[in-house]
């Protein structure tokens, strides 16, 4: 018994020096994950090399942070703590953080903070948009990248092509009609005729994979439908459970989604990695705070900066007739402007060739 | 004053407080040396963290009483059905069964916050009742039963989620419930200046006095408890054996599904579809086991594990979540060896007393009254 | 050469809270019978597991033909020829007998079993012993006699010539007893040394040479069997006289308290009933004793009685009531107070405390409860008055763990809390089962007292002494069936054991009416 009361002493006279040995390390750039870890080979990564580069090349100190739970509460916590620890900088991935960054804008505490905000835009729980002066939002033209996607497959030989969304929202909608617009002008680059390429088009209305879901991919790819660009969160998983059992294939989105099956041919991407390299060098480059056309304001970038396009690594490209010189002189297309990808969301883009059957 | 510290130092409570103590510093001094191990540059500071963070502010204080009041449940849960004999591994089960419960209630018909928590009660009290039983009438395994039931539940709530779009946000989440769905705040939210902070851990403490009162207290706690350390003595004294185990598994259900609702209804809390079982009720097993069962230790066990895991959060960026995690599971696994502790204790206890009474006093009456029972006492067959 | 095979000198063993062994020597000659005498809790099964290496003394050697020896293991104990039969015996149920003894030294060639060498010395040992046995039988379908053969095979085929008996006769019948005592003579003949435990005088003074016996883990005294007599041995065993018969007057039986009408219980083991057909009158102010060799259907028949398990046909009346279906609870409120055989499986809740243990049964009674709390000074008043009244003794009087009390005291609870229900029925399974001679003395006259009061008692005892001591009438069960009815004052254990083996019957009045009323 002595001996463990001993023990015990020893502990609790302890506690006081490890209060005085605290070292009080700061990290200038601070990472933020949205729940996921830094090698989630999605956003959080993305994000993180960008940080990660940017911060070794110009010897800034830097450090990412997770939440201890998928709540904004949660984020809004870890984002205080990374102040604590001295960040200057906050990188937040991700449309999840649009409530906390929301939360956290106006907040004294964090007047000199600067955040960083990538793919959304702060919004409250009711969806009232405000930015405030200490964020920068970076936003992907969507309908670029999806423009790729579609191009791509219809170089490739796909003919008969889905597009499926999540939620009507404007960012799945750049995404769909960007998609529309490059099988047509792929269709016409072929000299096919018109009706050659059909697409059925269609939102699911959730973000989330379900059994309907499934089921209606199902129905499409036993209508002939070869391959669908499935475009919101979690839904991927039912056009890829549908396509396994059909044997369709699938084009993913956000990130290089090769991984994630082997019948995913390619992947709209946005390039985060390259926009948070962009953002935090024009921050540094205005002492630390965002400069006059970025603070409070939204940044839509697109090919031109390099952030957004189709994986080209040898794994990730899985088209049999379509090249990579192909796709990079299209991109240059795109980004010299010779191709313009309309990111107009309020009515269906117009087409010459392609016929799209919109489904309710 | 003597006479009372002497019988509160020889009462079985204090022993096992002791115990428990002993255990936290042991899982602790791990702890520190996996920290070591891993980064020794910032083991000190980290571990400064895990034992002081909790308390540095009224926000990180809130948090302890934020995650401590699910604890203390789905710990009462398993100390509740332990105390009856049974294991209730399907706690996080009927937590999420609760979760679920309650939100729907809270999203769908907007019902004030004490209807969604009652329906979160419901709902575990099912989830637990099946186990249940299955044990009592079937004589299955309420471990198996339970863990099964674990990802039923689990899945069935995805799936009743999933197909009810109207009630997810974007991200595989639940929209925001409504303020009249929320635990009252009672204005301690104010007072301790975080969104985390408002009734439910008052609301926990009720329910472990509540249980404590049940099992020692009336004879249906007297039933539950004999059926739980001896079945066969309990039908012998006319118990109705079979009753007690499906009410035992009911209660503990129950308590476990008020977690999934007090801390969904907390108003900060999104339940995400997830693929994996929650950790919250598995999280009551090292807070019974910290607490020897008792509902009362369980109010301390609880905030012990809550408060290791805010400090653990206060670690980072210099560990990362998985070696916080790491730490966190060792500290709190080494607690709950509080009954290995406590047998450790009482050796070395009785060892000391028994050397002290042969020097002074030759014999003490009726004072060592067990006799080895091996000596032809053993009459079980 | 020493005179002693076996010596084990100034042996001290201690466990927390109590010295079981202090400075105990027992010393063993070559070729002779040393019983080892003492209460429970006296130290003999302690002493000898240390001979036998499940335990290290604390102090004290061992030597073996005069030169010392350590025992770490059973399997140092069997390297030094020294084996044991065990209380419970520790085979495997499945196994055929042969298996069984050559368990752990299977003969072999190049890993292959060579059994054929095995089976041949196991039966010239059974011929040469007078052990017989079917090697070829299945250990579940031998009778307990049996088993006990075959765990004397099983040493003697590993040469074992130190032969330790573990209260050997307490799962046998009279007859199997005197085999016992034969085999254990012949043993002796051979030169084989026996050490003998038990409790029971009769068989020390009838096989024994020297006698060692323990009391409260210290040595009394050895001394030779020649020279001494029963009340010398139970004066050093119990520290006091003892009285051997159970004083009581004349019963005067009044009306039928417990009417049993062809009871027919299922078996749990094997597909035929356990208690076929059983009809018997229990009436006021007598002790019926149903007698029998464990496991003939008594045990059966006390569950389906007290309500733990479900007859197949029959019916059972209580005071006039049928009770044939009834909870356990009703039937205790009728009148029925049931002391179990098991005192650990049934009769004790261990990890309550002495005082809730105390209201097992009647904690839902006005007395001890409110609106459903428990009233705690109800329960405390009650406790302390049994604990006075029935001396029940323990460390922390009605807030002892029922788990640290001895086991008398542990009986005597349960005989405090049964009797003091005073019950119309006292159902008594087994009541001094491993007790010493001063609790069975107690409980005798607990028993007796409560007869006398114009209860009555329904007492189911293996034990013929208790059976011919405190009954009034005695029924013997054999295979389910009642199969004689005595009166204990015309009859005596050699004709109780020939019923209880089976050898002979003759059916009692009462059957004979219910068969009358059954066809």
């Amino acid at each position: 018994m002595k001996k463990f009361m001993a023990i015990a002493l020893v502990v609790l006279m302890a506690l006081p020096v490890f209060a005085a040995c605290s070292n009080n390390e700061t990290y200038e750039i601070a990472l933020v994950t949205d729940v996921g870890n830094i090698d989630d080979k999605s956003f959080n990564e993305g994000a993180w090399n960008g940080v990660k580069e940017y911060a070794e090349a110009n010897g800034i100190s830097y450090n990412y942070y997770r939440p201890s739970e998928d709540t904004t509460a949660a984020r809004v916590e870890t984002i205080a703590t990374a102040v604590e620890k001295g960040a200057k900088v906050v990188v937040c991935p991700g449309f999840l953080f649009e409530e906390a960054i929301y939360q956290v804008q106006d907040m004294e505490q964090y007047a000199n903070v600067q955040f960083l905000l990538l793919d959304g835009e702060p919004h409250d729980a009711d969806y009232n948009y405000k930015t405030g002066a200490n964020v920068h939002c970076i936003l992907y033209q969507e309908e670029q990248a999806g423009f790729f996607a579609g191009y791509a497959a219809v170089m490739d030989g796909y003919r008969s092509l889905g597009f499926l969304g999540g939620m009507a929202v404007p960012a799945v909608q750049r995404f769909g009609y960007g998609f529309v617009q490059g099988c047509d002008a792929a269709a016409e680059a072929l000299g096919l005729n018109a009706n050659d390429v059909t697409i059925k088009y269609w939102y699911s209305g959730v973000f989330s994979a379900n059994d309907d879901i499934k089921t209606k991919m199902s129905g499409w790819y036993t209508e002939g439908v070869e391959v669908v660009f499935a475009c919101g969160g979690g839904i991927y998983l039912s056009a890829v459970q549908a396509a396994t059992e059909a044997n369709g294939k699938v084009i993913g989105v956000d990130v290089d989604q090769s991984s994630e099956s082997e019948l995913i041919i390619t992947s709209a991407m946005k390039g985060l990695t390259d926009s948070v390299k962009i953002a935090l060098t024009d921050l540094y480059a205005n002492e630390g705070k965002w400069p006059e056309d970025q603070a409070g304001k939204t940044a839509t970038l697109g090919a031109a900066q390099n952030c957004v396009g189709l994986p080209t690594a040898e794994g990730s490209w899985r088209f049999n007739t379509f090249t990579v010189e192909q796709y990079n002189e299209l991109f240059t297309k795109v980004v010299n402007g010779e191709i313009v990808v309309s990111a107009d969301v309020s009515a269906a883009p117009a087409v010459k060739l392609v016929s799209v059957d919109y489904q309710a | 004053m003597k006479s009372f510290l002497n019988r509160v130092f020889r009462s079985k409570g204090f022993s096992s407080f002791i115990a428990s103590l002993v255990s936290i510093v042991v899982g602790l001094l791990v702890g520190l040396i996996v920290l070591l191990f891993f980064d020794s540059a910032h083991a000190m500071n980290g571990f400064r963290h895990i034992v002081t963070a909790g308390l540095s502010d009224p926000g990180k204080l809130a948090k302890v009483f934020y995650q401590a009041a699910p604890l203390i449940m789905t710990g009462l849960s398993v100390g509740f059905a332990f105390k009856t004999g049974l294991f209730n591994i399907g706690a996080t089960g009927q937590y999420t069964i609760g979760a679920f419960c309650g939100l729907f209630c809270a999203l769908q018909f907007h019902s004030p916050w004490y209807v969604a928590l009652l329906a979160a009660m419901l709902g575990g009290a099912i989830w637990g009742a099946i186990p249940g039983l299955c044990k009592a009438f079937f004589n299955v395994n309420e471990v198996i039963t339970s863990i099964m039931f674990n990802w039923i539940g689990l899945f069935l709530v995805n799936l009743i989620f999933s197909n009810m779009p109207e009630l997810l946000a974007v991200g595989n989440r639940t929209i925001a419930i409504g303020s009249e769905s929320m635990i009252p705040k009672l204005g301690l939210d104010k007072l301790f200046g975080s969104p985390y902070m408002n009734a439910s851990i008052i609301i926990a403490v009720v329910f472990a006095v509540v249980s404590w009162i049940i099992l020692t207290k009336t004879t249906f706690g007297y039933e539950l408890r004999a059926c739980g350390f001896n079945r066969n003595a309990s039908v012998y004294a006319g118990i109705n054996a079979k009753r007690s185990i499906i009410l035992s598994m009911v209660i503990a259900g129950a308590f476990a599904g008020i977690g999934g609702g007090i801390y969904y209804l907390n108003g900060t809390a999104q339940y995400t579809l997830e693929k994996s079982l929650l950790s919250m009720g598995f999280n009551g097993i090292p807070v019974a086991l910290l607490a020897s069962s008792h509902p009362l230790g369980t109010i301390f066990g609880a905030l012990f594990v809550s408060y290791i895991q805010v400090g653990g959060e206060a670690m980072q960026p210099e560990f990362v979540k998985e070696i916080i995690d790491i730490i966190i599971a060792i500290i709190i696994y080494l607690a709950a060896f509080s009954l290995l502790t406590k047998e450790i204790i009482a050796k070395i206890v009785k060892g000391k007393r028994r050397n002290a009474v042969e020097l002074s006093a030759p014999a003490e009456p009726s004072a060592a009254p067990a006799q080895t029972t091996n000596d032809n006492g053993g009459v079980e067959k | 050469m020493s005179e002693y095979v076996i010596e084990m000198l100034n042996i001290t063993k201690e466990f927390p809270g109590i010295k079981a062994n202090d400075d105990i020597t027992l010393q063993l000659r070559q070729g002779e019978i040393h019983a080892l005498l003492g209460e429970n809790g006296a130290g003999k099964s302690t002493l000898m597991s240390v001979l036998f290496g499940l335990y290290q003394p604390d102090k004290g050697i061992i030597k073996k033909d005069g030169k010392e020896v350590k025992i770490n293991n059973p399997n140092d104990a069997n390297a030094l020829h020294i084996g044991m039969v065990h209380q419970h015996f520790k085979l495997v149920e499945v196994f055929s007998v042969l298996d069984n003894i050559i368990l752990g030294v299977e003969p072999g060639k190049l890993g292959f079993l060579q059994k054929q060498e095995a089976r041949k010395s196991v039966i010239e040992l059974s011929e040469r012993y007078g052990l017989k046995v079917d090697p070829d039988a299945r250990i579940e379908d031998i009778s307990v006699g049996m088993q006990q053969r075959v765990e004397i095979l099983k040493m003697l085929y590993r040469d074992n010539d130190i032969l330790i008996f573990d209260e050997p006769t307490a799962v046998l019948t009279p007859q199997e007893i005197d085999e016992l005592m034969d085999i254990m003579r012949g043993f002796k003949n051979e030169g084989k040394s026996i050490l003998f435990i038990t409790h029971k005088l009769n068989e020390i003074m009838a096989v024994a040479d020297r006698c060692t016996v323990l009391r409260k883990g210290k040595c009394i005294a050895t001394v030779d069997i020649k020279s001494t007599n029963k009340q010398e041995l139970s004066r050093m065993m119990v520290g006091r006289d003892i009285s051997f018969t159970v004083d009581k007057k004349e019963s005067s039986p009044g009306d039928v308290v417990l009417n049993v009408e062809g009871l027919t219980v299922a078996s749990k083991v094997h597909k035929n009933n356990a208690v076929k057909n059983v009809s018997f009158n229990v009436r006021k102010g007598e002790i019926v004793c149903l007698a029998g060799i464990e496991g003939n259907g008594q045990t059966e028949f006390v569950m389906a009685l007290t309500g733990l398990e479900k007859p197949v046909k029959g019916r059972i009346a209580l005071n006039g009531h049928d009770i044939t279906h009834a909870p356990i609870r009703k039937r205790s409120q009728l009148g029925m107070s049931h002391i179990p055989e098991d005192r650990h499986k049934y009769g004790l809740v261990l990890d309550f405390t002495l005082e809730e243990n105390f209201v097992l049964q009647r904690y839902w009674d006005k007395q001890f409860q409110n609106g459903g709390f428990i009233n705690k000074k109800a329960v405390r008043d009650y406790s302390e008055k049994l604990i006075e009244q029935y001396d029940v003794r323990s460390g922390q009087g009605p807030l002892t763990i029922a788990r640290s009390m001895s086991g008398g005291n542990q009986q005597k609870a349960i005989v405090a809390r049964e009797i003091d229900k005073d019950p119309d029925l006292l159902v008594a399974v087994q009541p001094t089962r491993g007790l010493d001679v001063g609790a069975i003395e107690y409980i005798h006259r607990q028993i007796v007292a409560h007869r006398d009061e114009g209860k009555a008692v329904l007492l189911v005892s293996l034990e013929l002494d208790e059976v011919m001591n405190v009954s009034d009438r005695i029924l013997v069960m054999y295979e389910g069936e009642i199969v004689g009815e005595f009166d204990p004052q015309k009859t005596n254990v050699q004709e109780l054991g020939l019923f209880m083996a089976g050898a002979a019957r003759k059916t009692p009045s009462a059957t004979d009416e219910s068969e009358a009323n059954n066809a």
